[in-house]
């Protein structure tokens, strides 16, 4: 097994992961394990992305995965500031219902 | 045996189409939003698959850092009024509806399929002249140089898009709780590494897939964080100043696409040895107008006339 294989391999592992985590997407039950499946995949990404530079020989993929690193807390800050409330709010409801 | 690769592929294409279907059938808006979120981040992965490290990166800067937000923050507005229990067709419109789609789906695949498999493009006129573009990326060579005319348009469609914007109403100030100390000190960490990285992506540009764009993506990232944790923007700021900046992108690149004209040079030529000179003055102020353009339009509207100004005015 070359070193690329290997490296491909792992990625391949990550992405599995990745796909896992989706059932909590959809499952939920709160919106706060649905956005959490969201941000890991902001960590598996910046893994898959370092694994792929090494493996396809892109450096240029590790900036991708700088940038990945960077924002992935942004869109969790959008979340706790504008949505999570309201969202709880409207589960609390449903369950009373 | 099958390689790591491919089936690397086989699972990221598998994985698209069904994101794709749930996040469209999902009748839980927030529950698309995060499939949206998720979408676009294995889209980023998709560019790269292709070998198209300058558009994942953008992919990435713009969907991790913008849309994502974007999305959640609209969402967020609609707040109870979501719930949008549309009554499904008839089965006769469901059907023409699908067939229609689905003949749609097969002319698509019928010109993807009729294409050569092997296309050089202009790749090769491209990197022939690479030499003369000033810059050693090839995409910014082309976005910048060959192709100017194309990214100054885009300018052109991004002002515009902030002058629709503006044009529909103010900003609302948007109710959420007060920053914690855990937000306050994220935002304090992050802000200068996102002006840095903002910086690095700009600077890389000539040399490797990066530039205005990326740059400016990941600077509204910044813009949009501040906004989120209530960081007020400087009033004083919110005038001429906001709207120079906001300009100052399309109306520096037609300076200079004017500028350079004359003699037997043609809208956009640059004169021999001042290329790389040119392309990074244009491409520094392309960061900081994408940056506020995009931030100015997570922001939704345009800046409320700020009460004290009012008053000034009304006392005069």
């Amino acid at each position: 097994m070359t070193m690329s294989e290997f490296y491909f391999g792992y990625a391949l592992f990550l992405l599995l992961t990745v796909a896992i985590s989706l059932i909590r997407v959809l499952r939920g039950p709160t919106s706060g394990d649905r956005m959490l499946s969201a941000q890991l995949f902001g960590t598996s990404g910046v893994g898959i992305l370092l694994l792929l530079g090494r493996g396809m020989e892109m450096p240029a993929l590790w900036d991708v995965a700088l940038v990945f690193a960077l924002l992935a807390a942004v869109a969790a800050v959008a979340f706790v500031q504008r949505v999570w409330k309201s969202g709880e709010q409207k589960e609390a409801k449903s369950d009373a219902s | 045996m099958i390689s790591a690769l491919s089936l690397f592929d086989l699972v990221l294409i598998i994985l698209l189409l069904w994101l794709a279907w749930h996040l469209l059938s999902a009748r839980d808006l927030f529950r698309a939003t995060v499939l949206f979120i998720t979408y676009g981040l294995l889209m980023s992965l998709a560019w790269v698959r292709l070998k198209a490290p300058d558009v994942a990166l953008a992919e990435a800067a713009i969907g991790a850092g913008i849309t994502g937000a974007l999305v959640l923050v609209a969402l967020g507005r609609f707040g109870e009024a979501e719930s949008d229990e549309a009554e499904p067709g008839s089965l006769w419109l469901r059907g023409l509806v699908a067939s229609a789609a689905l003949g749609l789906f097969a002319l698509l695949g019928w010109a993807v399929w009729s294409l050569p498999t092997e296309m050089a493009g202009l790749k090769a006129q491209v990197f022939e002249r690479m030499g003369e573009s000033g810059v050693e990326n090839p995409v910014t060579g082309v976005l910048l140089n060959f192709r100017a005319w194309d990214t100054l348009l885009e300018m052109a469609v991004l002002f515009l898009a902030v002058l629709g914007a503006w044009s529909l109403g103010e900003a609302e100030e948007p109710s959420m709780p007060a920053p914690g100390e855990s937000l306050l000190a994220l935002v304090r960490l992050l802000i200068p590494l996102i002006v840095l990285v903002s910086g690095y992506l700009l600077w890389l540009g000539e040399t490797a897939p990066g530039g205005a764009f990326q740059g400016g993506a990941v600077l509204a990232s910044g813009f949009v964080l501040l906004l989120l944790a209530g960081v007020r923007p400087i009033p004083s700021l919110m005038g001429w100043p906001l709207r120079a900046a906001l300009g100052s992108g399309f109306a520096l690149f037609l300076v200079v696409a004017v500028a350079v004209t004359g003699g037997s040079r043609m809208l956009l030529e640059y004169p021999p040895g001042w290329e790389k000179g040119l392309i990074l003055l244009i491409e520094g102020v392309l960061t900081l107008a994408i940056a506020v353009t995009l931030g100015v339009l997570f922001a939704g509207g345009r800046p409320p006339a700020s009460p004290g100004a009012g008053k000034r005015g009304e006392k005069r």
